[in-house]
């Protein structure tokens, strides 16, 4: 439509609407059919008539003439106008008086994209029309091109002016696997003008460019009110600066099947004994699916096979039961037959596997008796059969409260205060980045303990105990209040009053005071409604502060039924925080502490697609860390320190399943529950887009624009000179 | 004679009746005014006296004889009449033109204005002849005072009809030579004509001592062009059609028009003749009172 070397071209939008141009000799006709269609009289004085006529005859031609091109010209315009007319520049678009336009491309990255309706998934049809765009657009045009995923991120935010660069980038562009989010994408999109603006003041034109499936999950999610009214305002915003153009690349009824939930019913694996491994699979279609096969895959072997059958729009339960031969961090997938979006039909696990689990007691009584001291009692509750320390599920360590500071924490899952008196300064320290690393901490006091040394060094807020100790009272109402069974420690007892939960005797206790605005959770109370067992999440790891004794000083609970079970899930509830710390969602980092050993070695990590990333530590509190930000992939990732060939640490990244929900918006849903009010162009297939190309979709609007204003003011001068010539 | 009875029928002594009823009702309503008739005759020589009779003018009573003998005589001089009037009718075919807003045709109009002045000047005991007046003499009537003259006139002024060119300058000449008496040469006319050869013959007219009175008789059309549409305008008297969009051209004719005007009046005025513009659309009385006011 453009030869090579023309500075500018015309294009039209709609080539039909230019048989109207015949219209424009409708003023010539009606000036030929008026002089057809006259009056006639007889005149006296035409002496003076033709007199006139002589010497006016040239003026009134010329006049005549005006007026007539100027009725033909209107017709003309108001013609071009509604066929849409568009500029395009030729190779000199850097002449002065070109106009240069920033194209934004704005990419889908949340993983729907990844759905495949034909042999090339909706990423890669976004792609090629991304590459369409940059084909067809003008010489000297700028390119950004933004990735609209969870977090938004500008890929080329400063306009790119050279087309094969850009290409480069869009073809090494990864779908990242995360959700879509479109406030801060917008935000993105804002931001890249602006560079646009300050970088490249010769872009005058700019262009967004939306290639997207239109998922509602990324487009329509919900916002609070305040944020929905900024995000509609920037909208306008872009709009007004902007043309936006969506193109639609999603199928509506989309079908599709994932895996939305893998965990352990106990937080432990050991190989002591077969671990229990549940998968929920969700049908997000409107078709019932039969027998769908469910496979457990263990360290890249394939273990059991389950099939199941999902109804429309339900979910279904797998259960697996796999007993791990060897220690080590083990690698679990569940795989889900595939269909046209794989990306979530798999879903991973990394079990940390032990022949048991660490735990030590530090106990502030030590007496080295079977049942003596502060932590006699729990440790039998933690390892009831002693008599065969093979089959044992946790193996506990006790020491006394001065061995607290040459024991290495980190070796535990799990660290057990009894009746610890105090703690120094260091001692505090070290505990803290224990539980900061991830480690479970569990709080049992006693006779011996300082209450004001505690909330000292250890209270506070951003410290470390979930709630400040006061005085030790004595139980004034027996029995104790469950609270609902709401919170996880004491779930299992719901429905299971012969435990005794409830009837414990009670001697003593601290009265604990949970600060308001902390994220601490009370699990059990009095009868008289005191806190007895709070926790909280702190750094990795989590806290639990028990307002009573482990051994019998204070409680009586120790040769209550309930105590095996009571210390049994307070351990289950401490070391989960470890557990889930190797898992992820993707987009979020992982990260841990390091062991003392490993501390100033360098570190890698690999990543799902084969990718080796080196590993940054840094302090994090009196502990060194490591945290690793690119997860936009999901599946196994490994980490590496120092010289270490072994297998490594692994870590389970999974994708947040909401995306995949396929519910696509129509275009009156865009426009009326997303962006109301927002001018944009909408295209369905990138065909269409390629028909109305690309560079024009921003200007025709202003071409035709500015012929209608060119019409009016024809209009106003043709009425003036038809007035003023009448007059004359 | 013969001719004059063919226009007895009845149909044409009403529209004669007509005419002359018209023309009374003008003079009436004038005379019945504190006017008089402006036009006086000229000095004359004294001939004789005359006993006076009642009814006689009182302004001729030669109250110097009555000093002397105590009888009223009358003077009485050569000429009988006072007055002579000729009316130059312009019957020419631009005459026969009446436009939309106009009552009647500036032939019409020009008839009815010289009925108004016969009778008129019949009222008062003077004379009144007629010429009928194209490229061509058409009729001429000879002037004379008797009342019954002006039956003579209105048939004649009924009997003409506008049909062809007109050539002014020739027949003012030719009238010029004609009229032996001395009077008041009073042109109704449009004056579409070369506006030189009429002015020298009208200046003929003043040459021979004649007074002269243009009246000029013209449709409102002529002077306003209100014509909006495109219009074929078909000439008279021999000028060719033309096709003119009137709106375009309204300023330019106008232009002309008053051009054409301002000659004729700036000639008028040279040559001391009577100019006065009588409008289709003004009602004759009024046009008539207004002038003779004026001149009086």
């Amino acid at each position: 439509m453009v030869s090579e070397n023309a500075i500018f071209a015309f294009g039209i939008t709609n080539l039909a609407m230019l048989g109207w141009l015949a219209v424009a000799a409708a003023p010539i006709l009606i000036h030929l059919w008026s002089r057809r269609r006259y009056r006639q009289m007889s005149w006296a004085a035409m002496e003076y008539l033709l007199s006139a006529l002589r010497q006016s005859r040239r003026r009134l031609r010329f006049e005549q003439w005006l007026l007539l091109l100027i009725r033909t010209l209107i017709v003309v315009l108001v013609v071009l106008a509604v066929a849409e007319p568009y500029l395009q520049q030729g190779i000199l678009a850097f002449t002065p008086g070109g106009t240069r336009t920033h194209r934004v491309l704005v990419i889908d990255g949340s993983y729907s994209m990844a759905y495949r309706p034909a042999d090339k998934s909706r990423f890669e049809q976004a792609k090629a029309v991304a590459r369409q765009i940059v084909h067809e657009s003008p010489r000297g045009d700028g390119f950004s091109l933004v990735l609209m995923s969870d977090p938004a991120r500008a890929v080329v935010c400063t306009p790119a002016l050279e087309p094969e660069e850009f290409l480069r980038e869009i073809d090494g562009l990864a779908l990242p696997q995360t959700t879509a989010d479109l406030p801060r994408t917008l935000a993105v999109i804002d931001e890249a003008l602006k560079s646009g603006r300050r970088e490249q003041p010769g872009l005058e034109r700019e262009e967004v460019y939306f290639l997207t499936d239109l998922g509602r999950v990324g487009w329509a999610s919900k916002l609070d009110a305040a944020a929905a009214a900024a995000m509609e305002k920037l909208a306008q915003r872009l709009a007004r600066e902007a043309s936006l153009v969506v193109i639609d690349l999603g199928q509506p009824g989309a079908e599709n099947q994932a895996i939305t939930e893998l965990r352990t019913v106990k937080p432990m694996a050991t190989t002591v004994e077969a671990t229990e491994i549940q998968a929920v699979v969700k049908n997000f279609g409107r078709q019932a699916q039969k027998a769908r096969q469910v496979e457990l895959v263990v360290d890249g072997r394939s273990v059991q096979r389950q099939q199941i059958d999902l109804a429309a729009g339900g979910t279904a339960s797998v259960g697996f039961s796999y007993r791990f031969e060897s220690p080590g961090d083990h690698a679990v997938e569940v795989r889900l037959q595939s269909d046209n979006l794989d990306i979530d039909n798999h879903r991973w696990l990394v079990l940390a596997v032990k022949p048991a689990i660490p735990v030590l007691a530090v106990d502030g009584r030590y007496s080295g008796e079977p049942f003596g001291g502060a932590a006699g009692y729990l440790r039998f509750a933690l390892a009831p059969r002693d008599d065969d320390p093979s089959h044992a599920m946790v193996r506990p360590d006790v020491v006394p409260e001065s061995a607290l500071l040459e024991t290495d924490l980190a070796r535990y899952d799990a660290v057990f205060l009894c009746d610890v008196a105090q703690f120094t300064t260091s001692e505090a320290r070290a505990v803290t980045a224990y539980v900061r690393g991830g480690g479970g901490l569990i709080v049992f006091l006693g006779d011996r303990v300082a209450a004001d040394r505690y909330n000292r060094q250890l209270g506070g807020k951003d410290r470390l105990l979930p709630a400040a100790l006061g005085k030790v009272v004595g139980q004034v109402k027996p029995g104790i209040d469950p609270l609902d069974y709401r919170h996880p420690i004491v779930a299992p007892f719901r429905g299971r009053e012969r435990a005794g939960l409830l009837t414990t005797p009670l001697d003593k206790y601290v009265t604990l005071t949970v600060p308001a605005d902390s994220t601490a959770r009370v699990a059990l109370a009095t009868a008289s409604g005191d806190p007895l067992v709070v926790e909280r999440p702190f750094g990795r790891g989590r806290v639990i502060l028990v307002a009573t004794s482990a051994d019998t000083s204070w409680t009586a609970m120790p040769m209550w039924p309930s105590y095996v079970p009571v210390v049994q899930e307070l351990l289950a509830y401490a070391i989960a925080g470890r557990a889930a710390q190797r898992g992820a969602l993707v987009g979020q980092p992982l990260g841990a502490t390091v062991s003392a050993s490993t501390v100033g070695a360098s570190g890698t990590i690999e990543t799902p697609d084969g990718r080796t990333e080196p590993l940054r530590l840094r302090a994090e509190g009196d502990a060194t860390g490591w945290s690793f930000d690119d997860t936009m992939t999901g599946g196994i990732y490994t980490a590496r320190f120092g010289q270490s060939t072994g297998q490594g640490e692994l870590y389970a990244v999974n994708v947040d399943t909401v995306e995949s929900d396929l519910e696509k918006l129509s275009e009156e849903q865009l426009r009326a529950e997303v962006l109301p009010g927002v001018p944009l162009d909408y295209q369905t297939t990138w065909q269409a887009a390629a028909d109305v190309s690309p560079s024009h979709l921003g200007r025709r609007a202003v071409l035709a624009r500015a012929l209608l204003y060119g019409v009016l003011v024809l209009l106003f001068v043709e009425t003036f000179l038809a007035w003023r010539f009448g007059s004359r | 004679m013969e001719n004059y009875q063919k226009y007895l029928d009845p149909a044409v002594l009403a529209r004669l009746e007509g005419l002359r009823l018209r023309a009374r009702h003008i003079v009436e309503g004038y005379v019945s005014g504190v006017h008089r008739s402006p036009f006086h005759g000229f000095s004359i020589e004294f001939a004789e006296h005359r006993e006076y009779t009642p009814g006689d003018d009182l302004r001729y009573l030669d109250w110097k004889v009555y000093g002397r003998t105590d009888k009223y005589h009358l003077k009485q001089y050569e000429e009988e009449t006072n007055l002579v009037c000729y009316l130059l009718l312009d019957t020419s075919e631009s005459m026969r033109y009446r436009s939309a807003g106009a009552p009647m045709s500036k032939l019409e109009y020009a008839q009815c204005l010289a009925a108004a002045l016969s009778y008129l000047i019949l009222q008062q005991q003077d004379s009144v002849g007629l010429v009928t007046f194209d490229n061509e003499i058409r009729a001429l009537v000879r002037p004379s005072g008797n009342p019954s003259h002006l039956k003579q006139l209105l048939h004649v002024m009924e009997q003409s009809t506008a049909e062809r060119k007109t050539a002014t300058g020739p027949i003012f000449h030719e009238l010029a030579e004609r009229f032996k008496k001395r009077g008041v040469v009073i042109v109704l006319s449009d004056l579409f004509d070369d506006v030189d050869a009429m002015m020298a013959g009208l200046k003929h007219f003043r040459h021979r001592r004649q007074e002269v009175v243009l009246l000029h008789v013209l449709d409102p059309a002529e002077l306003d062009f209100p014509f909006n549409e495109t219009t074929l305008f078909r000439g008279l008297e021999g000028l060719p059609n033309t096709l003119v969009e009137p709106r375009a051209l309204r300023k330019a004719y106008q232009r002309e028009f008053n051009g054409f005007l301002h000659r004729v009046k700036k000639a008028c005025r040279m040559h001391r003749m009577d100019y006065a513009t009588m409008r289709t659309d003004q009602s004759v009385e009024l046009a008539l009172s207004t002038y003779l006011g004026a001149r009086g």
